[in-house]
């Protein structure tokens, strides 16, 4: 018996690894970002650009791949001050979405954290492992989403396919 | 499994992290101890029946490096022995 799951291997987003401290980074990105997550391993969102707060003064900024010049004409990595790093990542991540009723039971396979709603809220992400790979986790409208670094994408859809085919009964 | 609180992400499961070595001695100064000494503290790695401090990596999740007190009788991670706070 098969699990009730949609798989779906996400297209490309437009991602940017920002590192710094925030009050650096805010001074630099201004308003072209929106504002920094307070709390760790949450993300905030505006004008199609979220923004992930993924370890201390460490940020993912993932947008539509349509904004990926847009962004990185105004983020500027090239001319960015010595203290803080903007580096475009979007080709380095492979995203799968994992929706539907069943979604968290294909998770709890793939991956050991927490992922109840009172833990693993609504506007949480955060790395953690998928398959023993480091891998972004976090949720999204109806499940999860995932990112495993793109030469793994092929072998973690396989693994994520196989693991939607085992329900027990 | 241990549950190692990071500082950043809270409790995760240890496969998360990598073993980074037991916690050691300030680096002594060679032309001041002996050659014993020298010595003991380039190979000997400590390795008590009880509390020792270690080192951890979350290297799969937010990178931060951290120290934890880890029981080696019971696996459990322990405070701080009171000598040493």
């Amino acid at each position: 018996m098969r699990y009730d799951v949609t798989l779906q291997r996400c297209g490309l987003s437009a991602v940017f690894d920002l590192k710094g401290a925030a009050d650096a980074l805010r001074n630099w990105a201004g308003d072209m970002l929106p504002p920094l997550p307070d709390h760790p391993n949450t993300r905030t969102g505006g004008g199609g650009v979220e923004l992930y707060h993924i370890g201390r003064k460490h940020w993912l900024a993932r947008a539509p791949l349509a904004q990926e010049e847009v962004l990185e004409a105004q983020l500027k990595p090239d001319a960015c001050p010595a203290e803080i790093s903007i580096v475009r990542v979007s080709d380095t991540l492979s995203f799968f979405r994992i929706t539907g009723p069943d979604a968290s039971q294909v998770m709890a396979i793939a991956c050991p954290l927490d992922l109840h709603e009172t833990v693993f809220g609504a506007d949480a992400v955060t790395y953690s492992e998928l398959f023993g790979l480091k891998a972004l986790v976090l949720r999204c409208e109806g499940g999860f989403e995932c990112a495993v670094e793109q030469s793994f994408g092929d072998m973690v859809e396989d693994y994520l396919t196989l693991s939607c085919r085992q329900k027990p009964v | 499994m241990l549950l190692i609180p990071c500082p950043f992400c809270g409790a995760r499961s240890e496969s998360e992290f990598i073993y980074g070595g037991p916690v050691r001695a300030a680096r002594p100064d060679p032309n001041v101890v002996s050659d014993a000494d020298w010595v003991d503290y380039l190979t000997v790695v400590p390795n008590p029946l009880g509390p020792v401090q270690e080192h951890w990596w979350h290297a799969r999740g937010c990178g931060e490096w951290l120290t934890i007190w880890r029981d080696t009788r019971t696996h459990d991670i322990v405070e701080a022995p009171d000598e040493i706070e």
